[in-house]
């Protein structure tokens, strides 16, 4: 049987691995298993606050506008669309269904207990230190439906 | 949500988290404990294919993460190679001036991999000299049975 070679560069693919989810998926869980619920938490804190700090940095300077438009490449990419509605002092993000929670169970990958602090930590320590914060008003665990909602913090 | 296109550096940042919890055991264990529970697509195409099974797992995830590289695959001799000319998500890190990549990041492939193939049979060396460029090498061979 002759030798099969396959060469590729960057250029010829689109960077989109989704199994990347399950990944997660597992770390959450495995983070939850060995050292509870607050343990995900601290982790997915440090992360958000150590990675996302130019966005955290874009926030502070033009506001809610940066948040939505990180949104909104965010799940773009993933394919899936997603609601804003925003004022000077409010976002509010309605997600009809989140991608990774759907390839997962496509995939039939467990869906991690805590896989909503993705969102609900992540966008808490994005706003940390800001003058906006952020809730997860609501939340379907089987799809990953949602609505978040980022707003300025009382004086 | 954090994107699958954002997951490596939340992957580095992990292995900081889980050093700091418990230094390099502990990353260890997350380790085997995600090749045990994550990488069973890769253990049953080997299970199915033999060394084949290895160029159709890497076949799928190797585009989908367009990365820059070269696979051989020799099903006489029981070969199969991967000469990652550039590493997309070791790139990636390397690239973000604003986080720090994990020191060891790149062992965790040489560990999950290892320990699905091993036990199936497969002799697998890693050379990961270069990583700091975002390049390594992987070869893996099934070990004729007596």
């Amino acid at each position: 049987m002759p030798k099969e070679v396959m060469t590729r560069q960057a250029a010829d693919n689109v960077y989109l691995h989704k199994d990347f989810h399950g990944a997660l998926s597992r770390g959450i869980d495995y983070l939850h298993q060995q050292f509870g619920a607050e343990a995900v938490r601290e982790y997915l804190w440090q992360f958000a606050t150590a990675y996302y700090a130019p966005l955290k940095e874009d926030l502070r300077r033009r506001g809610l506008v940066a948040i939505q438009e990180h949104l909104e490449r965010v799940y773009r990419t993933e394919g899936a669309a997603i609601q804003c509605t925003r004022t000077a002092d409010e976002l509010r993000v309605e997600v009809a269904a989140c991608p990774a929670v759907m390839h997962l169970r496509s995939q039939n990958v467990p869906v991690a207990e805590l896989f909503h602090e993705t969102t609900r930590t992540v966008n808490a320590a994005i706003c940390d230190g800001t003058p906006f914060a952020a809730e997860l008003v609501a939340y379907d665990p089987a799809t990953g439906r949602g609505i978040q909602r980022f707003y300025r913090r009382p004086s | 949500m954090i994107s699958c296109t954002e997951f490596i550096p939340a992957y580095s940042e992990l292995f900081k988290y889980l050093h700091a919890k418990g230094g390099e055991a502990a990353v260890r264990d997350f380790w085997n404990y995600l090749s045990d529970n994550f990488l069973g697509n890769l253990k049953s195409l080997a299970e199915q294919h033999g060394i084949r099974g290895c160029w159709m797992y890497w076949s799928h995830t190797l585009n989908e993460e367009a990365a820059d590289f070269t696979m051989e695959l020799d099903e006489d001799k029981g070969k199969f190679s991967i000469i990652m000319h550039h590493c997309p998500s070791k790139g990636r890190l390397l690239e973000l001036g604003h986080i720090t990549p994990y020191p060891d990041y790149c062992g965790h492939c040489d560990v999950l991999y290892r320990r699905v193939l091993e036990p199936l049979g497969f002799e697998c060396t890693a050379d990961l000299s270069r990583t700091d460029r975002a390049e390594c090498a992987f070869w893996f061979r099934k070990i004729p049975a007596e």
